[in-house]
């Protein structure tokens, strides 16, 4: 027999099991609700072989692998959230058993409690805005003719471009804050790194905004009035996600 | 009001990166009896240098 653990997706408000039934995670497994009292989690039966400690870390460092399981990880919690209020757990949550499940709902239930009003009837938006260089940039001038010329030079340009970014961040802040006023919660996430993103721009803000429902219409128009005074392509909406960045966690 | 639909990404749709912030950055840490390290592991390094690798391979 082979050596299995229990592999979870998210906590929810209760679910009926049946309406996971179709349901597919990791690697096609079958996803499974455990019920604990007024909460739920939802979870598949994953082999030891794959998601043990050891081929876990070789995993996560392999992209094609990592990219799988985080978009199966992200459906599961997307069908959740259509179903009920779902706190979607990291990718790769691992626990022994189901019986270890139990024993985390158990540990973390005041918290969950806490947690899941606020994100009733919420989604996650995300925003991101990009210092797109305006045409009063300088342009990269000519050759320099001695080292020292060159120097100089590339000292201003260098200059210049900081300036630059500090502008555009502190812009973005601004817009950071107008924003938040259509959203319950917000956060700003470190900006990703250009040669992650594959981004023409450095990125200077990554935001991440709870808006209700009921807030979605107006929390769009405001971007979408934020894009307009932008270069175009400066600012980036994304969503609805889950609630992935308005969940408690210990280490951040 | 065209931009609306411009602005809105599918997150389905190649941004990987967007989901792989989310997923890593952030979500509770239930350490199971399991792979109890997994807390302990730097995911958001591991998570760079198997991008960082990939960009690199991709620009060779």
């Amino acid at each position: 027999m082979t050596a299995t653990a229990t592999y979870m997706y998210a906590i929810t408000r209760p679910i009926a099991p049946e309406a996971v039934s179709d349901l597919r995670g990791i690697g096609g497994t079958p996803v499974r609700v455990i019920e604990h009292g007024e909460l739920a989690a939802l979870v598949g039966t994953v082999d030891l072989a794959e998601f043990g400690e050891r081929p876990l870390a070789q995993h996560l460092a392999d992209l094609e692998w990592l990219g799988r399981a985080a978009r199966e990880h992200d459906e599961v919690v997307r069908a959740a959230a259509r179903l009920t209020t779902t706190m979607p757990l990291r990718l790769a949550t691992v626990c022994h058993d189901d019986d270890a499940v139990h024993a985390r709902l158990d540990s973390v239930r005041g918290a969950v409690l806490t947690v899941l009003p606020e994100l009733d009837g919420r989604d996650e938006w995300g925003v991101k805005i990009f210092a797109v260089a305006d045409r009063t940039t300088p342009a990269e001038t000519a050759p320099a003719a001695s080292g020292a010329a060159y120097l100089t030079q590339r000292r201003r340009q260098l200059t210049s471009r900081d300036e630059w970014i500090d502008t555009a961040t502190r812009t973005a802040f601004r817009a950071f804050g107008r924003l938040a006023e259509f959203a319950a919660a917000s956060r700003q996430q470190t900006p990703q790194d250009q040669r992650l993103s594959g981004a023409e721009h450095p990125m200077v803000l990554n935001a991440a905004f709870l808006v209700s429902r009921r807030d979605e219409d107006a929390f769009r128009a405001a971007v979408a009035d934020l894009a307009a005074e932008w270069p175009p392509g400066g600012v980036v909406l994304t969503g609805p996600w889950p609630p992935y960045s308005f969940v408690p966690n210990d280490d951040r | 009001m065209t931009a609306i639909a411009e602005l809105t990404a599918e997150p389905q749709a190649g941004s990987l990166v967007d989901l792989l912030d989310r997923l890593l950055g952030t979500g509770v840490v239930l350490a199971g009896d399991v792979t109890i390290s997994l807390a302990g592991i730097d995911l958001v390094t591991v998570r760079l240098r198997a991008l960082i690798m990939t960009v690199r391979e991709a620009e060779k």
